[in-house]
């Protein structure tokens, strides 16, 4: 049984006319505000991750890991700018990624399903940062900054950066696998259960890059074919669906318990507009 | 109104179970497609190294695997028939049995793993054996999921209170069409690694 809170409808609805007022309104008068400021700062975040590990600090797509140690102290030097800079840009906004963990948790407390799920998900998520992000830019970063040290301390950090970075996605695994169960379970209709088996899929690709712990060469590699290219396609594809999939939760959500309304087509406010 | 709502319910049924699976089922196929077009590539690069590792592998233990598991798809299809006849004590049944032939074949396929590192063909011996334990392992990976999906067609059609209800068969639907995604799955894996020389 669950009791339906249902919003003022007035002051939730928002103005007709152009976009720029429209998000003015949304930003000083919509009870949606701080979930659209999440929704934002998600984006903010991955316009900035991305740009700032493939053209920056260039240290994705990965490097050879069957290179010797001169090329290895060379590979950092060639960065001495580009890793200090950019990975300064993340240690800044680092934090940013709470607050996408926290929108995917208040997914899952939206849902019909226990709490256990959400908080569940924002412990492991933030956990996982530590191996699957933080570890990596230390060691780079420390590998760039103390040229001077042995080449086999280097060529350690080396190692360890992009072992610590790919050989550990399985600790996304079951955070993937939390939301996923938490989807197929809803009875809210929070997100369609198509994207609860895309998680699954999600989740199967972060199995398949721990071989690279063993390869230093071929597909399973840090750098192979279907260790880092293929699931980098798939997260990918799971990264935008799942932006696009709370874009539609925050849209469609009406600060109540029971099931999501289905989201109201645009045609018809511009009818409504006009 | 009315004729809408029957194209609708005409449409939704088109699939078995949730339609929501079968995206699941492409997206699935799609990454293994992946998966065989690189071991496809790089067995052109070096046919001999892998025809001589192929050689090492056992028909007879993949013929015998590829029969268990086309025996569990279609008692699992049993398990559906049943169900949607409402004849759920057979259907549980058939749910069992498609419970013990995935189980038969995961022993048999520790046994293959152990008798090939016996031989001393681990997973990073050759290049055939990387793609042979890395294609087999995440199909088994695959098949220990499976296992919880069958938990699930259980426990719907251990659920008291006939009549049960059309979510109910559905989601006994859906879970049989992922047992037939691995299945399906397998046999191309069998093929590939087993068949094509």
């Amino acid at each position: 049984m669950s009791a339906v809170i249902t919003p003022p409808a007035s002051p939730a609805t928002p103005p007709a006319g152009p976009l720029h007022h429209r998000i003015a309104w949304h930003l000083s008068h919509s009870p949606k505000r701080e979930l659209w400021l999440a929704w934002g700062t998600l984006i903010v975040f991955y316009n900035l991750f991305f740009p700032v590990f493939f053209i920056v600090a260039q240290v994705q797509p990965p490097p050879q890991p069957t290179w010797d140690l001169a090329t290895q102290v060379h590979w950092f030097h060639e960065r001495h700018l580009g890793i200090p800079v950019g990975f300064g840009i993340i240690f800044a906004i680092g934090g940013m990624n709470a607050i996408n963990n926290a929108l995917i948790a208040y997914s899952m407390r939206r849902m019909s399903v226990s709490r256990a799920f959400g908080y569940s998900y924002l412990l492991i998520y933030s956990l996982s940062a530590i191996p699957g992000l933080y570890l990596l830019c230390i060691a780079l970063i420390v590998g760039t900054l103390r040229p001077e040290r042995d080449p086999e301390a280097v060529g350690w950090l080396y190692d360890f950066a992009f072992l610590s970075f790919d050989g550990t996605m399985g600790v996304f695994l079951i955070g993937s696998l939390i939301w996923m169960v938490a989807i197929l379970l809803d009875q809210n209709r929070v997100f369609p259960k198509w994207f609860g088996y895309l998680n699954l899929c999600n989740a199967l690709t972060e199995v398949v890059v721990a071989p690279c712990w063993i390869f230093r060469r071929g597909v399973l590699a840090w750098n192979g074919q279907i260790a880092w290219w293929l699931d980098m396609v798939v997260f990918g594809v799971y990264q935008v669906t799942f932006i696009v999939m709370l874009f539609q939760m925050i849209r469609r959500e009406d600060f109540g318990t029971g099931p999501l309304p289905e989201p109201k087509p645009d045609l018809a406010r511009k009818k409504a507009a006009a | 109104m009315m004729a809408d709502l029957a194209d609708k319910s005409d449409r939704v049924r088109f699939v078995p179970g949730q339609p929501d699976m079968w995206a699941f089922v492409l997206f699935e196929t799609l990454v293994f497609t992946a998966y065989f077009g690189f071991y496809l590539f790089y067995r052109t690069q070096t046919p001999e190294a892998f025809l001589h590792s192929q050689a090492q592998l056992d028909l007879r233990i993949g013929v015998f695997n590829t029969l268990v598991l086309l025996l569990s798809s279609w008692s699992v299809a049993r398990c559906v028939q049943s169900a949607r006849a409402g004849a759920y004590q057979p259907a549980l049944r058939d749910a069992y049995i498609t419970a013990f032939f995935g189980l038969v074949f995961l022993c048999v396929k520790v046994f293959e793993w152990a008798r090939q590192i016996q031989l001393g063909n681990g997973f990073d011996s050759s290049d055939f054996f990387t793609y042979y334990f890395f294609l087999t392992g995440i199909h088994f990976v695959h098949l220990l999921i499976g296992f919880v999906v069958l938990g699930v067609v259980i426990y719907q059609l251990r659920s008291p209170a006939p009549p049960r209800s059309e979510r109910s068969q559905q989601l006994v639907e859906t879970c049989a069409t992922y047992w037939h995604t691995v299945d399906f799955l397998w046999v191309l894996i069998f093929a590939l690694l087993y068949v094509v020389r």
